[in-house]
């Protein structure tokens, strides 16, 4: 006990005394670490930009597509007879985040010229089913099905083919249904990267009313999100149940998130890519703390020869200069991941690196953890060829250097 | 006196890059007690140094055996070597050998780092202490390059007799020291030595330093020859 608690004295005033010397050296080390830690802070958090822009695209896990159609026809049964039958089976598995899903067109003059608009007719639970969030406004809720002005939410593409910026909503805007009608946009969704053409968003009861007459909405699907675990044997269940339900349809019922096929190998690779990096930066850190450790040990010799004299045994001397350099570099680490804490939580990289992610994770601990062992395990090696070097001095030539 | 180290026909050779020897010591006989002072006056390169490591157990004899409180050092580990190094004797060096960039008192205070329990965890107040008694209390904050060659001697003094050894060996202790500063230093040296019972080796080529031990060699061609017994 007294042993290691005297190293550890000896190291920290070996730290003390030079401590220039130190700063200088573990400058590189603590911008090692900073640089590994705020990679893989980043790596994580732009990982959950990726998951978020997949589950934007195909839905959050476990994610569900259902639709039924005639065996002999192929085509839909009409919605009135699916709508039941789903609905009811989602109430009796007791599974509140569903959603009809359809797609349609419609015209509106934007910007002086007719233009064809994709209209995705869903209900309210979709927005978190597929990570959408409004940038401003608002999502649909179930009571807009009432409005006397159909309620849509618009991508960004079209709110700028209408020619409304930041803080322009609620605004109108004539669609051509039946007839032509003035919609309300009361929420505008970020740009939709996978369609082309502007998009809006309104529910099915909308559709119908405003616009299903001249144009029935034949096709649909129903989507349904479900927790991951138990999800094969719920999705079973409720195959199960439709088809009982609707004795005369094909009923397909199939997983369609991003995990539906053991997706998420791209992100192992990202990982890699970024830990690589990382650990570069950390190997040219690693090896200028080695190269002046050496140089050190060398100006050293006749203290070491000094302290051999006064009884410190081999093993004292190689522990003493591990322990110098693991202190040095472990303090270095923790000054490092605090920098990389203080960079990756700051607006200015939120603002240019994160933007397109929802919800933004907190610093990952396991880029903190990382950050302190590796500054441990560099201190280890770099602390381990001077360490080897300060044992092979002869104690008499060290005190005539 | 209790007989504490004890050479037996001692002898140190190194072999050479042209492949030849060099016999440094040859047949070499001593025997220290407690409270001796023994000067070892040589020429350099009379092998004055050579002895000292062996008789700090920081070198081994090629033959012959040198045997510590009845122990042949032959058997030592290293380990073991360093042990009793650090607990039993004190080294005095001609060039202080100070640790650069720490006061006196972590100077005094240093060898202690290697002592067990108590003294380790009071190193402070101990080395303080014998600060003291070397006559430095007012310099246990001074740093070796503040301090003049003489209290930088006595610093290296107090600094080998912190842990209480048995032996003290002095390399050329005034060596690096005025002539009046050497005796002042030597004197101080003779007096804390004897006070605390250890034994006291100066190797020097100064015969006005070796003349101040009771017992006195010379060292010529490797040989150690015993001059005339002196009185304390």
């Amino acid at each position: 006990m007294t042993g290691f608690a005297a190293a550890v004295v000896e190291a920290w005033q070996e730290l003390r005394i030079h401590k220039l010397r130190v700063l200088l050296s573990l400058i590189g080390v603590g911008v090692a670490v900073c640089s590994l830690t705020a990679a893989v802070a980043v790596g994580t958090i732009a990982q959950q930009g990726l998951v978020e822009q997949y589950e934007k695209e195909s839905g959050r896990p476990a994610m569900y597509s259902m639709f039924a159609y005639n065996g002999e026809t192929g085509t839909p049964p009409p919605r009135s007879v699916t709508n039941d039958v789903f609905d009811k089976t989602m109430k009796q598995f007791k599974i509140s985040f569903h959603s009809m899903v359809g797609d349609a067109s419609v015209t509106s003059k934007l910007g002086g010229k007719e233009r064809q608009i994709s209209v995705r007719i869903v209900e309210p639970p979709y927005a978190d089913m597929f990570r959408l969030v409004p940038v401003q406004g608002r999502w649909l809720t179930a009571k807009d099905a009432d409005n006397y002005s159909p309620a849509i939410v618009v991508d960004a593409r079209f709110l700028k083919a209408r020619g409304l910026g930041p803080g322009s909503l609620p605004a109108t805007v004539k669609l051509q249904g039946d007839r032509e009608v003035t919609a309300t946009i009361v929420g505008q969704l970020p740009k939709d990267i996978y369609t082309g053409s502007p998009t809006v968003y309104m529910l099915p009861a909308t559709y119908d009313r405003w616009f299903g007459t001249s144009q029935p909405l034949g096709d649909a699907s129903y989507q349904m999100w479900v927790p991951v675990t138990g999800s094969k044997a719920l999705s079973a269940a409720v195959r199960q149940q439709l088809r009982s339900q609707l004795p005369s349809l094909e009923v397909e019922l199939q997983r369609i998130d991003y995990k539906a096929h053991g997706g998420g190998g791209q992100f192992r690779e990202f990982k890699k890519v970024v830990g690589g990096i990382g650990l570069l930066i950390l190997g040219l850190g690693a090896l200028s703390l080695l190269n002046i450790a050496l140089v050190t040990i060398k100006q050293r010799v006749r203290e070491i020869g000094i302290r051999r004299s006064f009884g410190a045994t081999s093993g004292r001397i190689f522990f003493s200069v591990m322990m110098e350099s693991i202190v040095a570099t472990l303090v270095a680490g923790v000054v490092g991941v605090i920098a990389a804490v203080g960079i990756v939580n700051s607006s200015f990289v939120h603002k240019h690196l994160f933007d397109n992610v929802t919800d933004v994770p907190g610093f990952p601990a396991s880029a903190a953890v990382t950050g302190v062992l590796v500054s441990l395990a560099v201190g280890a090696l770099a602390g381990l060829v001077p360490a080897l070097v300060a044992v092979r001095v002869r104690i008499i030539d060290a005190i005539r250097f | 006196m209790t007989e504490l180290l004890r050479l037996s026909d001692v002898t140190r050779t190194v072999h050479l890059p042209d492949e030849s020897d060099l016999h440094i010591l040859t047949g070499v006989n001593l025997s220290i007690a407690s409270g001796d002072h023994i000067g070892i006056i040589g020429r350099s390169g009379s092998g004055k140094s050579t002895l000292l490591n062996l008789l700090g157990l920081l070198d081994k004899p090629t033959t012959g055996t040198i045997e510590w409180d009845g122990r042949d050092t032959r058997d030592l580990s290293s380990r073991q070597a360093a042990r009793i190094r650090g607990r039993d004797v004190g080294f005095v060096f001609q060039q202080f050998n100070l640790l650069p960039g720490r006061t006196a008192l972590d100077n005094v205070a240093a060898p202690l780092m290697y002592a067990p329990g108590r003294a380790f965890w009071n190193r402070r107040e101990i080395a303080a202490e014998m600060l003291r008694r070397v006559g430095l209390a007012a310099r246990v904050d001074s740093m070796p390059e503040s301090l003049s060659g003489g209290e930088q001697q006595r610093v290296a003094i107090a600094r080998a007799l912190v842990r209480g050894p048995k032996v003290v060996l002095a390399d050329e202790p005034t060596g690096a020291l005025d002539v009046e500063t050497g005796a002042e230093v030597m004197q101080m040296l003779d007096a804390v030595t004897y006070e605390s019972g250890a034994a006291l080796i100066t190797i020097t080529h100064d015969i006005a330093i070796a003349q101040m031990a009771r017992q006195r060699f010379r060292l010529e061609g490797g040989k150690l020859l015993s001059v005339a017994e002196a009185t304390p």
